[in-house]
């Protein structure tokens, strides 16, 4: 891998993981479009992937610091009075817990043979159209509840959502298993079907990648001081740093987008985008 | 709740050890067919599992004594 090649990976692992357009389809097929010869199962690949979600993760970390502080000191005072409070952050805190278990169970059981068996280009391309379809379905069905119900009755603020709805957003989540699903495109919209508002079903969704992310790197960290990266270690040095730049600034565009639009020109972006890779892996110009 | 709790925590504890050791391979993926290799994301998860069934103890404990006491 060049250092040219290590540097756009990065930029759109950063992008790429927060918009809901999918990283791991992007990191597949944009290599693929590029005639890159990448080995993504070569440790020292796997190594510089690690550094970039330790990035981003990281990214997240900063960006919700405000909130992660209110939130952990909430646990910890829950914990040691043995008893749920009305404090927001606490019951925010506690829904995090409840929706990561579900996406942690299923990445750790599923996440390797479900990217075996749907990593070919094709697939990916098809599961970005899927995910496109997934963007305007909960826009369409979303609109659909506001029509339907009374001014005020229709949305529910974060603090508010049900135990039962938190576990349902974290199995959303694990829809981002297959390669080509968006992890904060299914989480937003279940958010959305669960009616939070778009600003809420944003911060949910980033609130909660940001543990899931972080643990999946933090294990994995031991891979980049394996031998056989030393090679790589200051690509994915710099990538990661990289990756941690542009998170934080799609972090940052993405909350103030939602305070007033929706997912579907990212549904537009991932049909077109699915589309022509689907049709130039039919007619073998990609692999 | 409290008996379900300890259970629980129990059951999550006893699999983070067998993943932890290599005994544990069901689920597991990244073994190269090489036997009792120790799987450290499965046993980190089934210990976090098994920390959350004793904070969940915690709060069953109170709330049965919040229960007794009215």
């Amino acid at each position: 891998m060049t250092w040219l090649q290590a540097m756009i990976l990065a930029v759109l692992q950063g992008v790429s993981e927060l918009f809901p357009i999918s990283s791991l389809g992007h990191t597949v097929l944009v290599p693929a479009i590029l005639h890159w010869k990448i080995d993504r199962s070569d440790p020292t690949f796997l190594a510089f992937v690690v550094a970039l979600h330790l990035g981003t993760a990281l990214a997240l970390l900063v960006f919700y610091r405000d909130d992660w502080v209110r939130i952990t000191r909430a646990l910890v005072a829950s914990i040691a009075r043995g008893k749920l409070s009305d404090d927001p952050s606490e019951r925010i805190g506690w829904l995090l817990v409840v929706g990561t278990i579900p996406v942690a169970l299923l990445g750790v059981f599923f996440e390797k043979p479900v990217r075996q068996l749907f990593g070919s280009s094709a697939l990916v391309a098809s599961f970005l159209i899927i995910n496109a379809g997934i963007m305007f379905a909960g826009e369409t069905l979303r609109q659909r509840s506001v029509r339907a119900g009374a001014a005020g009755e229709v949305v529910r603020s974060l603090p508010s959502l049900p135990w039962a709805d938190a576990v349902k957003v974290g199995l959303a989540q694990g829809a981002a298993l297959f390669p080509g699903i968006s992890r904060s495109g299914s989480s937003i919209v279940a958010g959305l079907l669960l009616r939070l508002s778009h600003d809420d079903a944003a911060r949910y969704s980033f609130l909660l990648a940001t543990p899931v992310i972080f643990a999946a790197s933090v294990l994995e960290v031991p891979q980049l001081f394996a031998p056989e990266s030393h090679d790589i270690l200051a690509q994915a040095v710099v990538g990661g740093v990289l990756a941690a730049i542009t998170a934080y600034a799609s972090v940052a565009f993405l909350t103030r987008y939602f305070h007033a639009n929706d997912l579907r020109p990212f549904g537009w972006y991932c049909l077109i985008f699915g589309a022509v890779s689907l049709a130039l892996t039919l007619a073998k110009v990609i692999a | 709740m409290k008996p379900v709790a300890i259970g629980l925590a129990v059951v999550f504890f006893i699999l983070a050890a067998l993943y932890a050791t290599g005994t544990l391979q069901f689920g597991a993926h990244e073994v190269g067919g090489r036997a009792h290799v120790p799987h450290l994301k499965h046993a980190v998860l089934f210990a976090i599992l098994g920390g959350l069934s004793l904070v969940w103890l915690r709060f069953a404990g109170n709330a049965s004594t919040g229960a007794s006491a009215r």
